[in-house]
């Protein structure tokens, strides 16, 4: 039961992970990633292909957001100016293509079978449920590092910046300031974010394949931080909480009814989370934790 | 040189089929101003929905005319039941929500019909040949097929009452209300039509290739595309750039390989509205 809470506790914080990501991209700057998982993909193959040659964790970590870094910079460079649903679509096909990509180079990722044995984190240190607490604070140190920042990130001149852009862009260009600049670091930041989630995911997991980085993921995340409050982090803490509870509670549901099969309780999952989208945007766009006062 | 014409008519055909859903996604999009990201998905439920028809009559022709219909019903049912709420609402929200109904289809898909694929029963025809070149029947009647039904949207565009107000309202909103045109009603027939040409080239997707629930939604960035490329809201557009996407990317398989079609497609996106945001056809505004 222990280890059973635990393991959940590290999945939600990974999750809180991606949602600070999204949020600050949403929530704060009002710009609609549809292809947060590509990066999340591009963290964990990164991490699982350079610790499969030898190179020590301390290094692949950082090179994991560094690499998500890398991919989200060029995508902003040539798409942050497209209007804001264009974007979207754009940030979809990316995080598609990088799918793709992961399917299709065998001699890079191995295809569809997925890189197996990734070395778990800490795994000269310590053993079992100690492994497993070292990780969750590890986690634990990581959110609080993202929190940090984004409250900093709030009461700078750059927050108030992303924020007026997302409140009225031509506003923002009209005194002189180009969007498109902080759209593209915003981007990029959140983007190291996802790639950091990404790289935990692959060490705590032990195992990645392309079918792991399905559209799905990201739009669960937009699920969380919808649910939660959009531009708020206690949002992004709550939605990812909702949405742990959900999908394990999904798993209950079939220990309660096992006349329904995995592969048909997959696609009731997808179709909570489909509900969720169209419920939450007409119902109450502000989400739980939302500002109650503002439409 | 033969085999290099079978690609290029092979790619016209499904270059139709992708027409053909580009057209619903860019009609929606010109009168009710976003990108239905549910459209892949019309496309699947008109191609489950044709399956049924054929088992029950036998026939393809009652099969696709279920399809059709079937798929008028959803997109109804998609603009009365959630659309109508968001409207005046930013784009993001409609968006979101497209994705959800998206999700809500596929599901309802999968639980019911499994993951597996299904086919539809065809007779296997002999191809007819013209010297070296090759040309499989079915495939023309495919190609026949998308051609009568672009023939048939734009008559009902430019031919009738309905027609001419949905241009008018895509055309400028509020104009079309000063001038008298109901909204609601409008409304209602272009996702009846949206739906329903949606779900035909779901039918001869799932004719040319299999029916899966994920088929109409790994559609979405080629259809996508080929509605940037025909100029967002231009219906002859769409068709045309449809097909010019279909041959690209069969033409090109035999370099990039089968996998990267789909590549293939997002690059021409990119491209597209990097270098001419409103299309071949675009109007003047020029919208990115």
């Amino acid at each position: 039961m222990d280890a059973y809470l635990t393991a959940i506790a590290i999945i939600t914080a990974i999750y809180v992970l991606l949602a600070l990501g999204l949020n600050l991209q949403y929530g704060l700057t009002g710009l609609i990633n549809f292809g947060h998982v590509g990066f999340f993909c591009i963290g964990a193959y990164t991490t699982a292909i350079l610790s499969e040659h030898g190179v020590p964790l301390v290094v692949t970590f950082p090179l994991a957001a560094a690499f998500a870094m890398a991919a989200a910079w060029p995508l902003g460079l040539v798409s942050i100016r497209l209007r804001e649903d264009y974007f979207a679509i754009v940030s979809l096909g990316f995080s598609e293509v990088v799918r793709l990509v992961a399917t299709s180079e065998r001699w890079l990722t191995n295809g569809v079978q997925g890189i197996a044995g990734i070395p778990k984190l800490f795994a000269g240190w310590l053993t079992g449920a100690a492994q497993s607490y070292a990780v969750l604070g590890l986690l634990v140190v990581f959110n609080i590092l993202a929190i940090l920042a984004m409250l900093r990130i709030v009461r700078s001149p750059f927050g108030r910046m992303i924020e007026a852009i997302r409140d009225n862009e031509e506003a923002v260009k009209a005194l002189g300031k180009d969007p498109a600049v902080f759209k593209i670091q915003v981007l990029v930041l959140g983007a190291a974010l996802a790639g950091l989630a990404g790289a935990v995911y692959a060490h705590y997991i032990g195992y990645i394949s392309p079918e792991q980085f399905l559209p799905l993921i990201t739009f669960q995340i937009w699920m969380a931080i919808i649910m939660g409050g959009v531009g708020r982090i206690s949002g992004a803490l709550v939605g990812s909480a909702i949405l742990m509870l959900f999908l394990e509670g999904s798993r209950f549901l079939r220990d309660v009814m096992p006349f329904i099969s995995e592969v048909s309780m997959a696609s009731v999952r997808l179709g909570a989370v489909g509900l969720a989208l169209i419920l939450f945007t007409m119902y109450r766009p502000q989400g739980l934790m939302g500002d109650f006062t503002r439409k | 040189m033969s085999g290099f014409l079978e690609l290029a008519i092979s790619g016209l055909m499904s270059g139709l089929v992708i027409g053909l859903a580009a057209l619903a996604l860019t009609l929606v999009f010109g009168v009710a101003r976003f990108a239905n990201a549910a459209t892949g998905d019309f496309m699947t439920t008109g191609a489950y929905a044709a399956l049924l028809g054929v088992s029950a009559s036998g026939s393809l022709i009652v099969g696709g005319a279920v399809g059709m219909m079937v798929g008028a019903l959803v997109g109804i049912a998609s603009y009365v039941l959630v659309f109508r709420t968001l409207e005046g609402r930013s784009s993001v929200s409609a968006l979101l929500a497209s994705i959800g109904i998206g999700f809500v289809i596929r599901a309802v898909l999968g639980v019911v019909y499994g993951h597996g694929q299904q086919v539809f029963q065809l007779p296997l025809v002999r191809p007819w040949r013209f010297g070296d070149l090759r040309i499989q029947p079915n495939d023309l009647k495919i190609g026949i097929t998308a051609l009568l039904a672009l023939l048939a949207v734009f008559l009902v565009l430019h031919a009738t009452p309905i027609g001419r107000r949905m241009r008018a309202v895509a055309d400028d909103p509020m104009l079309a209300r000063v001038s008298g045109i109901a909204p609601r009603q409008v409304m209602l027939a272009l996702w009846a039509l949206g739906g329903a040409v949606a779900a035909l080239a779901g039918v001869l997707l799932g004719i040319k290739t299999v029916v899966s629930p994920e088929m109409g939604w790994d559609m979405l960035i080629p259809v996508f595309a080929a509605a940037i490329l025909g100029g967002i809201g231009h219906p002859v557009g769409a068709v045309l750039a449809g097909v010019i996407l279909g041959v690209l990317q069969e033409l090109a398989t035999p370099y990039v390989g089968f996998t990267y079609k789909l590549a293939l497609a997002f690059v021409i996106l990119l491209v597209v509205l990097l270098v001419r945001p409103r299309g071949l056809f675009g109007r003047v505004e020029g919208v990115r």
